[in-house]
């Protein structure tokens, strides 16, 4: 042990100990729970996803074949390729829509007209609520007959446009990617904020004078300065949409209503490791596989990203 | 020079970029707010009204909607347990978060980096993916069935962004007063509880509130893990008294607006707290 | 050890007290909530016949009693008698030789069953039936007899009739049918409640038998009326979900509603004042038979390991037996397998009446074996017909290749 500021290089020996006993004593409790509750199960998922079972019940060791029937056995390979298929949509939508508009919104907040403050709570207000009420109250919102969006539009004479949202294949992913980003869009918004505010002012007056184009401006000042706002809101987002569970649950049901329109790999694993009434089997096998598959392709996904993107950071 | 024109022109395109950001903010505070005012203004509305007037102002003296709902389901046995739950997780986050931050903040050890990595990697990993041997874990444990295994759940998620947090905040603390307090003789203890602790005050603050909202909308593990009624969470009893009032719409808003109160309330108050302890993750 | 001890021996002293045999106390586990009171009630008069046996009655939530049970059981901590569900469902419970085989020697009376409702409760690989069956439910068409009554309509004998009905319903200003297809068990229900006659019992009897798929033009046939009447379920019904659809029944806002009989008791405690009727939905000519669809609920199970076989046995026994099965159908409106129960409520009777020409709900109790399962299958791909995404042909084919994955007869 070298002597760092806070350790006092020479003391009594019993203080050696004590200070040892002392570290210990604080640190074996959190490391515990995490060792138990996080890198234990996280490491069993990896090992239950090797074993064939009957229910609850473990049985032999069988490799890779709960991967290779969840990736390439039907009729599991399409359910799960459909679903991927819509994470990959969700999260490009989201990308664009819950971030693009978040940007916008927090540009606009960033010159601190009148009522600034006002408009910050408001766009956050969504963020605090769970995402069953908002589920539930967008579902009413979208009921065909008696539901607000409808109803707002006959008011409006758009009759034309008023359809079954969540029961057409065509809108309902839309609707929930909708109902999503008006959830969420705050959270972006307001780190995005963050980032523009702690931008110099200096810097934005020099470039003012340089340039009379705002997208000039955005383009090649604001946006490369808040890199690292952008940084963390993407990997956020990407880890949010491949977990995409709560509000299909409620808002489309287990079955990714109408018939595996808004699917997604959350709520198939659901289905295949704790079953379904209309189903025939639960398997805690193939549902380890799956998130076993989920999980490494998050993991990984996530950490080349984000590398790629704070080296971006640096180059700027 | 021709300054005048041309600071006028500027100050016309300020004005008019200004006004396009103000109106952009006004729709999009109503977009965010117009639902949340139909679901409050449903709550007092009978079926027939929301059907026939759906954005009429309604008379917020009739009540029955919300004391049916009260009264007539277990909602307010559901608001206790959540109370409990997230009160209980966000004290062991906060005791645990503080003695592995201070650990790893205050002394230099052999193996620090590797413990604070250890923690770190829990930020990355969505626990969500590990529900199936928590399951059995729990089985085996006897916590199925029970808020011990929601407090287990909580506290686990909520110890690597705690950490993270504090023990950066814990870093930036000045060394004087405790080495002062070192050279009186204090033990190590003494000194983390009556020196450090209050100067922690402001990342405990944070922390907590980075933690309050996972824990207290947390549909997934309840979803999994509880299914006495009575120890049920306010998220997962939605399900329930949805189902049980599925045919009267001005209930339904009513229970979810009772559902959205508290911590609408509370966010409404704490609004700055709220928004700098939720993005703090986000914003270092 | 010394509390076993000194239970066993008050257990003893009570005993040579009170009753010639040891208290054996014995657990019953239910997802039926709602019925607490009722099972209570007819424990009790158990008890009373049964000294020494005392059967304490715990139930769980229905969507999550299934994980609870299997749980409980591959953890040697379930119940000593316990109700379990019927096909799929009770298979993954029973193939784990967690339950008790029952036969008529210890469960007097289980062989006059009807032979539909102990297959419910038979595992297929040793042929044995593990559990009492105790409900079945019926797919039909439910109707608001005032409104019919209002319009002039009866009952109607044919399809053609059923849509006339349909289109003056919808004509005087209300909805025709209740029903949505946005919950996606609801289309299996529909679909049986309103196609079965249509597709006619031969069909089933040759799907039973593993002589034909659901290619067949009879199936096809039943598929294509199911559209035809979607024509007039509510505007916008690809978005009306499952509490929505009941609502509008309910309220009396649409007149018919196609489901199962266990609608009849959500409608009334909705509605008490509305006014009820049920029929089956009709075939193409008057002559066809009307069926239904018909399933088993599920059944009550004995412990495999129990430590009280006989009290266990006994009260199963007690389960199965007629007077039992009368007030379990008139206090909590079942419809007992059992034979010789009488139904009190003429609404109930109606439906078991109307069981008397049925068949069964095919996806539920053939093809819910076996992932994909027939009913996700034809849930899915009803809805998607219904939606004008695809055709009948296409249900049939998309239903049959995929239960054709692991159903040998429909491989070719």
């Amino acid at each position: 042990m070298t002597a760092t500021p806070d350790t006092p290089a020479k003391g009594p020996r019993g203080w050696i100990t004590g200070r040892g006993a002392w570290i210990t004593f604080l640190l074996v409790p959190p490391l515990v729970v995490m060792t138990l509750f996080v890198i234990y199960p996280i490491v069993s998922a990896l090992a239950y996803a090797f074993y064939d079972w009957n229910g609850l019940r473990r049985e032999g060791f069988v490799g890779f074949e709960n991967f290779r029937i969840i990736l390439f056995e039907e009729p599991f390979a399409s359910t799960t390729w459909q679903a991927f298929k819509h994470n990959i949509i969700v999260f490009a939508s989201l990308m664009i829509v819950q971030n693009g508009v978040g940007f916008i919104l927090a540009y606009c907040l960033w010159r601190d007209l009148w009522g600034a403050r006002f408009h910050r709570v408001a766009v956050f207000l969504p963020v605090v609520l769970s995402t069953v009420i908002i589920g539930y109250l967008w579902k009413l919102f979208f009921h065909p007959i008696f539901g607000v969006v409808n109803q707002s539009l006959k008011a409006v004479g758009l009759d034309s446009l008023v359809q079954p949202w969540l029961g057409q294949s065509e809108t309902a992913l839309a609707a929930l990617i909708f109902v999503n980003a008006w959830a969420w869009v705050g959270f972006p918004t307001l780190v995005f904020l963050a980032g523009l505010q702690r931008i110099p002012s200096e810097l934005i007056d020099a470039a003012r004078m340089e340039t009379d184009s705002e997208w000039h401006l955005i383009r090649k000042i604001v946006w490369p300065l808040i890199a690292p706002s952008t940084t963390v809101v993407f990997i956020l987002l990407f880890i949010g949409s491949f977990n995409w569970f709560e509000l299909p649950y409620i808002m489309a049901g287990l079955d990714g209503s109408p018939f595996g329109s808004t699917d997604v790999l959350g709520l198939f694993f659901y289905r295949t490791a704790f079953g379904n009434q209309s189903a025939g089997v639960q398997d805690f096998g193939l549902g380890s596989a799956l998130a076993v598959i989920m999980f490494l392709f998050i993991a990984i996904v996530a950490t080349f990203w984000t590398l790629h993107l704070r080296k971006k950071e640096l180059d700027l | 020079m021709s300054e005048a024109p041309d600071t006028q022109r500027g100050l016309l395109a300020t004005f008019g970029r200004d006004g396009l950001m103000q109106i952009i903010l006004i729709a999009n505070s109503v977009l965010m707010l117009f639902p949340i005012v139909i679901m409050v203004f449903s709550g007092f509305k009978s079926n027939i009204e929301i059907f026939q007037s759906p954005f009429s102002i309604p008379d917020f003296t009739d009540l029955s909607n919300f004391t049916a709902m009260a009264t007539q389901s277990n909602f307010l046995r559901y608001l206790f347990n959540s109370f409990f739950v997230t009160g209980v997780s966000i004290i062991l986050i906060l005791i645990l978060g503080l003695m592995a931050s201070y650990a790893l903040g205050r002394y230099a050890f052999r193996g620090s980096a590797f413990v604070l990595l250890f923690f770190m990697a829990g930020l990355m990993l969505p626990l969500k993916l590990a529900i199936i041997p928590l399951f059995v874990l729990f089985r085996d444990l006897g916590f199925l069935n029970s808020h011990l295994s929601l407090v287990a759940v909580y506290v686990a998620m909520g110890l690597p962004s705690t950490i993270f947090i504090m023990t950066g905040f814990i870093r930036t603390l000045p060394r004087e007063l405790e080495d002062a307090a070192r050279m009186d003789g204090a033990s190590e203890a003494r000194i983390m509880w009556s020196i450090m602790l209050p100067l922690c005050r402001p990342a405990m603050v944070i922390a907590a509130i980075y933690n309050l909202v996972p824990i207290w909308n947390d549909f997934f593990f309840p979803l999994v893990f509880i299914q006495d009624d009575n120890l049920k969470t306010l998220p997962q009893g939605m399900t329930t008294f949805i189902g049980e009032f599925v045919t009267n719409w001005g209930v339904m808003f009513a229970g979810l607006t009772l559902a959205a109160a508290p911590i609408t309330i509370v966010y409404i108050i704490l609004s700055k707290q709220f928004i700098n302890g939720m993005t703090s993750g986000a914003v270092k | 050890m010394k509390k076993t001890f000194t239970t066993a021996t008050l257990a003893m002293i009570a005993g040579a007290i009170a009753a010639p045999a040891l208290a054996q106390d014995i657990t019953f586990w239910s997802w039926r909530q709602e019925d607490r009171a009722v099972y209570e009630e007819l424990i009790d008069q158990f008890e009373a016949e049964n000294e020494g046996i005392n059967v304490s009655f715990e139930a769980f939530e229905a969507a999550s009693y299934a994980t609870v049970l299997s749980t409980a059981l591959a953890g040697d901590q379930g119940p000593d008698a316990m109700m379990v569900r019927a096909y799929g469902a009770f298979e993954t419970v029973a193939a784990g030789g967690y339950l008790m085989p029952l036969d008529a020697e210890s469960i007097p009376g289980l062989d006059s069953f009807p032979a539909a409702a102990l297959t419910a409760e038979t595992l297929r690989e040793d042929g044995k039936v593990y559990a009492v069956p105790f409900a079945s439910q019926t797919m039909l068409v439910i109707y608001n007899k005032d409104i019919y009554d209002q319009l002039g309509l009866s009952v109607p004998q044919t399809k053609d009739e059923l849509l006339a009905n349909a289109k003056a319903i919808e004509d005087a200003g209300m909805f025709a049918f209740a029903n949505g297809t946005a919950t996606a068990w609801q289309n299996e229900t529909i679909a049986s409640a309103l196609a079965s006659s249509i597709v006619g019992p031969d069909f089933y009897a040759e799907i039973s038998a593993g002589t034909t798929d659901f290619n067949d033009p009879r199936f096809i046939e039943g598929m294509k009326a199911l559209q035809e009447y979607s024509e007039y379920f509510p505007d916008g019904f690809t978005g009306l979900d499952y509490a929505s659809a009941q609502q509008l029944i309910a309220s009396g806002l649409a007149a018919m509603f196609a489901g199962g009989s266990f609608e009849l008791a959500n409608i009334q405690s909705q509605n008490p004042d509305i006014n009820l009727g049920v029929f089956a939905a009709p075939g193409v000519s008057a002559d066809d038979p009307k069926l239904v669809g018909v399933f088993f609920d599920g059944g009550y199970a004995g412990n495999a390991n129990t430590e009280h076989p006989e009290a266990v046995k006994k009260f199963l026994a007690f389960l199965a037996s007629q007077e039992f099965a009368q007030q379990f159908a008139n206090k909590l409106g079942n419809i007992s397998p059992v034979p010789g129960v009488t139904l009190e409520n003429p609404l109930l009777q109606d439906v078991a009446t109307l069981n008397q020409s049925s068949v069964p709900y095919i996806f539920l109790t053939n093809f819910r074996f076996q992932e994909p399962s027939g009913s996700v299958l034809i849930q899915a791909e009803v809805q998607r017909m219904l939606a004008g995404e695809s055709d009948p042909a296409a249900v049939g084919k998309a239903v049959t290749d995929g239960i054709a994955i692991y159903h040998e007869p429909f491989q070719k």
